[in-house]
C-alpha cells in the first residue's frame, strides 16, 4: 500500500464519477449543482456500470486493455452523455440550491454514524490481506491476466474455476491495478470501499427527497452494520457489486412504476446490464426485477410493458457478446449439469432446498432483522392501501427466493440440507442481494404504508 | 409557550395519526410502521458500535502485519515457505512459463498444500504462465530424483521445496 496507489485509485474513481455525471445529465438532466451533489453516489455507480459494461465489451471484441483504453472509454462515455443531453435539450445545472431541503436533525445524526462507519471500514480495508478463497483462486487471477496480458486469456479462463463468470469485475479490478500502478491486491480493497460508499450515497440521494429521513436512515444503517456486510463487503470479488447494481436497478424500477420518469428505466437498464455482466446470478436477479415490474404494471400494461421490454432487451443485448465469447470457446458451467429440466428427477430436493434458503435469509448472526423487516414493510404497505410498490416488492423478493431454491435444487452436486461456512456459502451470498435490496426498498415501502398509498395514487388524490 | 410545549405541539399531529381509535386500519398500520422504525432505530446504533469496534480491531491487526502477510493472505493456510514463492518470482523471468510439481514431501504442509499450491502459484506468480512442459520447475515436496540429471536446482530450502530449470 502506497500513497501513490491510493491517490491513483482516488483519481480513477473521480474520473468514473465524472463519466457517470455526464451520463446522468444526459439521461435525466440536473437542475442545480446541489442536485448533482445529492445524486453523486448514483452518478458514480452509473459510471461504474457503464465503464464495466463497456470494458467487458471491449475485451470480448479484442480491444487491447490498458490505461489509454480505460481513459478513452471514460471520455467516450462522458461525451455520449453530453451529446444525449444536448439532443434532449437538458439545461446546464444552475448555481442555486434547487429544491434541496438540507439535512434535518435525524438525517444529520445518522449521516454522522454512516460516515464514521465508512471511515472505520476504510481503515480496516486499506491494509486488508487477500484472504478469501474465490478472490485469489479466480477473481484476482482473471484481473491480473487482463492487467498483464491486456486481453481475455483463453487458456487461463479455461483453467480457472467458474470460467463462464462474466469479466466485468476482473476488468474493473484490472483498471484499478492500472490506476494504482501495480497489481496491488492489498490496496485493491479500497476500490470496493468506493463501490460501497457510492451505493450508500446513491440510495440516500435517490430516496432523500421521496421518504422522510426517519424511515430512510435507520434502515440504511441497519443494513450496513449487518455482520456479514461488515465482514465481507470489501472482499475483492463480485458479490456485493452485483448486489449494489441489482438493488439500485430494482429501486429505479420501483420509482418508475409510481413516477414514470423515462430516465429511471433507462438507468435501470444500464444497471441491470451491469448486474448480468457481473455474475451469472445477475441474470436470475434481473429476470426477477423484470417479471415483477411486468406484473406490478398490469393495470397500465399497454403503455408500460413495451417500455419494460425495451429496457430488459437493452440490458440483455449488452450481455450477448460475452455469451458468444464463452460459447464459441466451449466454456461450460453456466447451467446445472442435469440441464434445465433435469431437476424434476430430484423431487426430494426442493423442500430441503427451501429450508436451507429460508434459514440463510433469516440468519440473525448474518443479517440481523433486515429481511423480517422487509416482510413486515411489505405487509404494512399492502394493508395500508398501497398496491404497486408492495406487489412489486413481494414479487422481487418471492421470485428471487424461488430462484435461490432452484439453484440449490438443480445443482445436485450440492448436498442438502446445505450447510457450509458463510465465507464460501453460495446461498448466503445470494441472500445478500435481498438484504442490500432492502436498504433501498424498505424505506419506500414503509413510506407507502404510512401514507396509505403509492406515490402515484397519492398525487392523483 | 414553553420549549417543551412547542416540541409537543410539533409532534402531536404525528402521534395523533398513530391512534387506532381515530382510523382503526390506518392507525394500526402506522403503529406498525412506527414499531418497525423504533426497532430499526434501536438495533442499528447497537450494532454500529459493534461494527466500528470490530473494524477498529481489524485495522489494528492489518496494520501490525507485514506486507508479505498481507500479500499472502489466504495463502498463509497452504504456503509453507513464503520465501520459495518470492524466490520463484525473482528467478523465473516474467515471460517464461513454469510448472508446479507437488508432492507429499514438504515439512509443515497442511492438507491444503499439495492439492492447491499450483492454483496459488498461478495467482502469485502471474504474469508467468503455468505450462506442464515448462523448463522452470517449482518442486513443492516432489521427488527431485524423478528428473535425474536434467534438472539444475537453483534454489532449495530445508523443508523440501526447490526451484530448478531443466537443461536444454
Amino acid at each position: 500500500m502506497t500513497a501513490r496507489a491510493l491517490l491513483g485509485l482516488a483519481v480513477a474513481n473521480v474520473l468514473v464519477l465524472g463519466t457517470g455525471s455526464c451520463l446522468l445529465w444526459g439521461a435525466r438532466g440536473l437542475r442545480s449543482w446541489v442536485d448533482l451533489a445529492r445524486l453523486s453516489g448514483f452518478a458514480y455507480l452509473l459510471g461504474v456500470a457503464a465503464l464495466g459494461v463497456a470494458l467487458s465489451l471491449e475485451l470480448v471484441v479484442g480491444v487491447p486493455f490498458g490505461l489509454a483504453t480505460i481513459v478513452l472509454t471514460c471520455v467516450a462515455l462522458g461525451l455520449a452523455g453530453l451529446v444525449a443531453g444536448r439532443m434532449l435539450g437538458r439545461t446546464r445545472p444552475s448555481r442555486g440550491r434547487g429544491q434541496g431541503r438540507g439535512l434535518g436533525l435525524v438525517a444529520a445524526s445518522y449521516a454522522v454514524l454512516v460516515v464514521v462507519y465508512l471511515e472505520s471500514l476504510f481503515r480496516a480495508g486499506r491494509l486488508a490481506s487477500l484472504s478469501n478463497w474465490d478472490g485469489w483462486a479466480f477473481w484476482i487471477p482473471k484481473a491480473k491476466a487482463i492487467y498483464f496480458f491486456g486481453e481475455l486469456d483463453d487458456q487461463l479462463f479455461r483453467e480457472l474455476a467458474n470460467p463462464t463468470y462474466p469479466p466485468l469485475v476482473p476488468a474493473l479490478e484490472a483498471a484499478a491495478f492500472h490506476a494504482m500502478g501495480s497489481a496491488d491486491v492489498v490496496t485493491l480493497h479500497v476500490q470496493f470501499w468506493f463501490f460501497l460508499t457510492g451505493f450508500v450515497a446513491a440510495v440516500a440521494g435517490l430516496l432523500a427527497p421521496r421518504v422522510p429521513a426517519a424511515l430512510l436512515w435507520p434502515v440504511l444503517l441497519l443494513v450496513l452494520v449487518a455482520p456479514r456486510v461488515v465482514s465481507r463487503t470489501l472482499e475483492p470479488q463480485a458479490d456485493f457489486l452485483l448486489d449494489y447494481f441489482f438493488a439500485l436497478a430494482a429501486l429505479l424500477v420501483a420509482l418508475w412504476l409510481v413516477e414514470r420518469e423515462p430516465w429511471q428505466l433507462a438507468c435501470a437498464s444500464l444497471l441491470l446490464a451491469g448486474a448480468i455482466l457481473t455474475k451469472r446470478e445477475g441474470q436470475l436477479l434481473a429476470a426477477c426485477v423484470v417479471v415483477a415490474a411486468l406484473a406490478a404494471s398490469w393495470g397500465t400494461r399497454r403503455s408500460a410493458w413495451p417500455r419494460i421490454a425495451l429496457a430488459a432487451g437493452s440490458a440483455l443485448a449488452l450481455a450477448v457478446p460475452w455469451r458468444i465469447w464463452f460459447g464459441s470457446r466451449d466454456l461450460t458451467g453456466e447451467l446445472p449439469e442435469s440441464g434445465l429440466l433435469g431437476l424434476f428427477d430430484h423431487l426430494d430436493r426442493p423442500w430441503p432446498a427451501l429450508r436451507s434458503v429460508v434459514a440463510a435469509l433469516v440468519d440473525y448472526d448474518l443479517w440481523l432483522l433486515v429481511l423480517p423487516l422487509a416482510a413486515a414493510a411489505i405487509v404494512l404497505a399492502l394493508v395500508g392501501g398501497a398496491r404497486i410498490l408492495p406487489v412489486y416488492a413481494v414479487l422481487v423478493y418471492g421470485l428471487a427466493t424461488a430462484g435461490f431454491v432452484w439453484v440449490l435444487w438443480s445443482f445436485t452436486e450440492l448436498e442438502l440440507p446445505f450447510v457450509q461456512d458463510e465465507g464460501v456459502n453460495p446461498i448466503v451470498r445470494l441472500c445478500g442481494s435481498l438484504v442490500v435490496l432492502s436498504a433501498a426498498l424498505v424505506p419506500l415501502l414503509l413510506d407507502a404504508a404510512w401514507r396509505g398509498a403509492d406515490r402515484a395514487e397519492r398525487e392523483v388524490a | 409557550m414553553s420549549k417543551l410545549e412547542r416540541h409537543l405541539a410539533r409532534i402531536r399531529p404525528t402521534l395523533r395519526s398513530l391512534d387506532p381509535r381515530r382510523d382503526r386500519k390506518h392507525g394500526l398500520v402506522r403503529l406498525g410502521v412506527a414499531a418497525c422504525v423504533a426497532l430499526t432505530a434501536a438495533l442499528g446504533p447497537v450494532y454500529w458500535v459493534k461494527a466500528v469496534d470490530r473494524l477498529g480491531d481489524d485495522a489494528a491487526t492489518n496494520a501490525s502485519a507485514n506486507y508479505d502477510d498481507r500479500e499472502f493472505g489466504g495463502g498463509n493456510s497452504l504456503v509453507v515457505d513464503k520465501n520459495a514463492l518470492y524466490e520463484a518470482r525473482g528467478l523465473i523471468p516474467e515471460d517464461e512459463p513454469y510448472r508446479v510439481v507437488a508432492g507429499p514431501g514438504v515439512d509443515g504442509a497442511t492438507e491444503l498444500t499439495e492439492p492447491h499450491i499450483g492454483e496459488y502459484a498461478r495467482y502469485f506468480l502471474m504474469p508467468r504462465r503455468p505450462d506442464p512442459d515448462a523448463r522452470w520447475v517449482l518442486c513443492y515436496g516432489c521427488d527431485l530424483s524423478a528428473f535425474g540429471d536434467e534438472l539444475e536446482v537453483v534454489w532449495r530450502d530445508e523443508l523440501g521445496i526447490a526451484i530448478g530449470r531443466l537443461r536444454e
